[in-house]
């Protein structure tokens, strides 16, 4: 039994991109051009990598505010240890090992310490903040081996690394969480908390293993982005969790947990980009852009509440 | 009868309410009086707090007239009746528990000047009210810290810091200690003496007894009769409220091979504020029914079993080896499944498919190289959603679109699909339709007879008595009575629910 409502709030995002698509392509010199379209991909290669993430921890029922801490600080961390070694291998390992370590403060605070996800993740954000400051010396860092850059910007196929890593990413998350026991179990704590535990799921396990991989794809974002700069900087920019939750709120992930899905997630980041995009070529005021970014998200989330309000 | 008393009368006449296709109330006719306790029995569902809730605006009638202090009274909402002096004291406090005693007391009822709060007059208002009633309470506490009987005398000095000349009291008694009990019966008294209508909901018959005036009794949402309390008994109580018992609903009962080990072991089972010392044995075959009231202990007993709640004391054997340290995962990979007591908070993932609601604990048994083996998951399931006779359009619709029934017997799926030793169904039959309790009495029956052991818990006594081999009655987490084969009747089984100590 299929309500308009509820096919709109399935495949809304995905008709919405395509009608997008085809009046930029229309409308936009330059838009539907091979090169354009390889950029978008590239830019936006790191919002989907952590938006796949994020989607997977908001379905389980928690927000993640410090993704944007994790992005900036794990890099600096790889980077001090390639300053050391001089091995890139090293310090893409050490920036992972970094958002794992991340990942598992947010689990701790979020199941353990039964503090409001949004909260503890603002505040180990802050945290996270300053381990960035320190490691860094307060500092921009740059890697002292050439291939360090190679991480994001080698090509294949016509495509950089970014974007097949995002592919990747996408493609894993994807089989995650609908075609494992982990995916189902993230739906089920998400959608029931208590019949959850009933059904013998172990409840904060799920959710300490989604800010578990949130924690790495959030770090191995943060890699590519100083891989593309061939730097990093430490700062307490929030801007990149915008960034990752419009998509994961505009792509209809229910912010109550137990509904969403990655493809929803990644087609809503493209719609974005498109957006933005569309709008530089056009040449139109970026203000108006920002005005109906803010739109998007509020129909966005007011779909999803029809949708359940039709259902109760 | 004084002027007083006729003042605050309350005559209700032919009042009807049904919620759906049920009818909560058919044709009661009852007059509540100024300077008396009038108690209201009944069994769970037999319409009493739904009377209640239409003297208090809380529900609309949907047929009858209500006459207060003389004149017909129409109201719709809580605040009208409010208006006119009639007041209730839900069972559920509704209480700010982190302002003070002061707070609650003059919320919305704060002596003004202007725009600001007189403080003082305030207080003094608030003194006054507790001084009248021999209630006295430190305005400054905090109600959070406050015990409960106290935190329920806040509530009621919240009803009377206004117009209050008909009060209804909601199961008043049901979280209070007997001492507590006893002192709250006083002040109902009190109450009443000061020519206040007061309305008693209560399922303690001895309380009832020995603190009413009159007892209305109320049985499927009629009129059974009003009586003064002299008159009546427990026993007669007990009688009017059960009327006949329902025979040939149920299916036959397997045997059970009385020889046979015991799958269940329960012996000393204690849990501070839920139950105490509970011993119980399952055979396999064979079914327990756990009968009492609301609140018994009974579901916090099955989930202590079932390793999702506390077992301070005692021990659990199940299948010759004792249960330490253990958990829900434990339960379910030993052989155990729960069928919950409410399936909407805590069995079912309502917009989720049927397929993932029922393999959801068995997910292990259907993993493939590369993820969960759909072919084999959606094969079993369909099977065992066969074996309970599931009405659905396809495996992947969301168990939202099912009926209340059918709900249910996505849970019995899930139940099976485990292929379990033990069943634990808790209230299975609530909010289910009656034409479709008898399929779920045949899978109940079914599984028995496939050698399972079933614990069956159930407010609906026809239930425990049409479907169990055994029967424990729960009164206040105790066991107060255990019966078998013939000596399970409803009247048994009511007299120790009803809190023989």
């Amino acid at each position: 039994m299929m309500n308009f409502a509820l096919l709109f709030r399935n495949y809304g995002i995905l008709l919405v991109t395509i009608l997008l698509f085809v009046i930029l392509a229309v409308s936009a010199d330059g838009f539907a051009t091979e090169r354009n379209l390889r950029n978008i991909l590239d830019q936006q290669s790191m919002v989907i990598i952590a938006a796949s993430f994020m989607t997977i921890a908001i379905i389980s029922g928690n927000f993640d505010v410090s993704v944007s801490a994790v992005f900036v600080t794990a890099p600096l961390f790889g980077l001090r240890v390639e300053n050391m070694t001089g091995n890139v291998f090293l310090a893409v390992a050490a920036a992972l090992a970094v958002g794992l370590l991340m990942g598992a403060i947010n689990g701790f605070i979020v199941t353990r310490l039964k503090i409001n996800s949004f909260i503890g993740t603002l505040a180990t954000s802050f945290m996270f903040f300053g381990a960035g400051f320190l490691v860094s010396s307060r500092s921009l860092m740059r890697p002292e081996s050439d291939v360090y850059r190679l991480i994001a910007r080698s090509r294949f196929l016509g495509l950089t690394s970014a974007t097949w890593i995002a592919i990747a990413v996408v493609i894993i998350a994807t089989i995650l969480l609908s075609r494992t026991r982990f995916g189902r179990n993230v739906f089920a704590v998400g959608g029931n908390m208590e019949a959850a535990r009933l059904a013998g799921v172990a409840v904060n396990r799920v959710q300490t293993t989604a800010f578990l991989l949130l924690g790495v794809a959030a770090a191995l974002a943060g890699v590519l982005n100083s891989s593309r700069s061939i730097s990093a900087q430490p700062s307490d920019d929030f801007s990149f969790v915008f960034a990752v939750l419009t998509a994961v709120i505009v792509g209809g992930t229910s912010i109550a947990g137990g509904q969403g899905a990655i493809w929803r997630t990644t087609t809503a980041a493209f719609f974005l980009a498109f957006l933005n995009n569309g709008f530089n070529l056009l040449q139109i005021d970026p203000i108006w852009q920002r005005l109906i970014e803010g739109a998007v998200i509020i129909m966005a989330v007011a779909v999803d509440t029809w949708t359940k309000q039709r259902r109760a | 009868m004084t002027q007083e008393q006729t003042s605050n009368q309350l005559t209700l006449s032919g009042v009807s309410k049904t919620y759906g296709s049920i009818a909560a109330l058919s044709d009661v006719s009852v007059t509540f009086e100024g300077g008396k306790i009038h108690a209201l029995v009944g069994e769970n569902g037999a319409g009493k707090s739904t009377l209640g809730k239409i003297m208090l605006g809380v529900e609309t009638p949907d047929a009858g007239a209500l006459t207060w202090q003389g004149k017909e009274a129409r109201f719709s909402t809580p605040a009208q009746a409010n208006k006119l002096g009639l007041v209730g004291i839900s069972q559920e406090l509704s209480l700010m528990l982190d302002r003070s005693v002061l707070d609650n007391l003059s919320i919305g009822r704060e002596t003004c000047i202007g725009p600001f709060v007189d403080d003082r007059a305030t207080l003094k208002q608030a003194q006054r009210v507790m001084d009248q009633y021999e209630m006295p309470l430190d305005p400054r506490a905090r109600v959070g810290e406050l015990p409960v009987a106290d935190q329920q005398r806040v509530e009621i000095l919240r009803a009377l810091n206004q117009e209050a000349n008909l009060i209804v009291f909601d199961e008043p008694t049901a979280r209070l200690e007997s001492t507590e009990a006893r002192k709250l019966m006083l002040i109902l008294r009190n109450l009443a003496d000061q020519g206040k209508a007061i309305v008693c909901i209560s399922r303690f018959l001895e309380e009832v007894l020995s603190v009413a005036d009159t007892i209305t009794i109320l049985r499927n949402g009629e009129y059974v009769r009003t009586n003064s309390a002299s008159e009546e008994t427990r026993a007669s109580l007990v009688e009017g409220m059960t009327g006949a018992a329902d025979k040939g609903q149920f299916p036959p009962l397997p045997t059970v091979d009385q020889g046979a080990e015991p799958l269940l072991v329960v012996s000393g089972a204690t849990t501070k504020g839920a139950f105490e010392d509970i011993s119980l044995t399952i055979r396999p075959g064979e079914i327990v029914g756990l009968s009492g009231l609301v609140g018994a202990g009974r579901s916090e007993l099955a989930h202590a079993i079932y390793g999702a709640g506390r077992l301070e004391e005692g021990v659990v054997t199940f299948d010759g080896a004792a249960l330490a340290g253990h958990s829900v995962s434990n339960a379910v990979d030993r052989g155990m499944a729960l069928v919950p007591e409410s399936r909407r908070d805590q069995g079912l993932f309502m917009n989720r498919s049927i397929l993932e609601n029922v393999s959801l604990p068995y997910l292990d048994r259907f993993m493939g190289w590369l993820g969960l083996a759909a072919g084999r998951e959606v094969a079993q399931v369909k099977t065992f959603c066969e074996g309970t006779a599931l009405k659905y359009g396809e495996l992947g619709d969301p168990v939202s679109t099912l009926s209340g029934g059918n709900q249910q017997k996505v849970l019995f799926a899930r139940a099976s699909l485990g292929q379990p030793r033990l069943l634990i169904a808790d209230e299975p039959t609530r909010g289910v339709d009656v034409g479709a309790k008898r399929g779920i009495y045949d899978l109940i029956v079914g599984m028995a007879s496939e050698g399972l052991g079933v614990l069956l818990i159930s407010s609906e006594i026809e239930e425990i008595l049409g479907l169990s081999h055994r029967v424990l009655v729960l009164s206040r987490g105790r066991v107060t009575a255990e019966l078998v084969g013939d000596d399970i009747n409803e009247n048994a089984v009511m007299a120790a629910a009803f809190g023989a100590n």
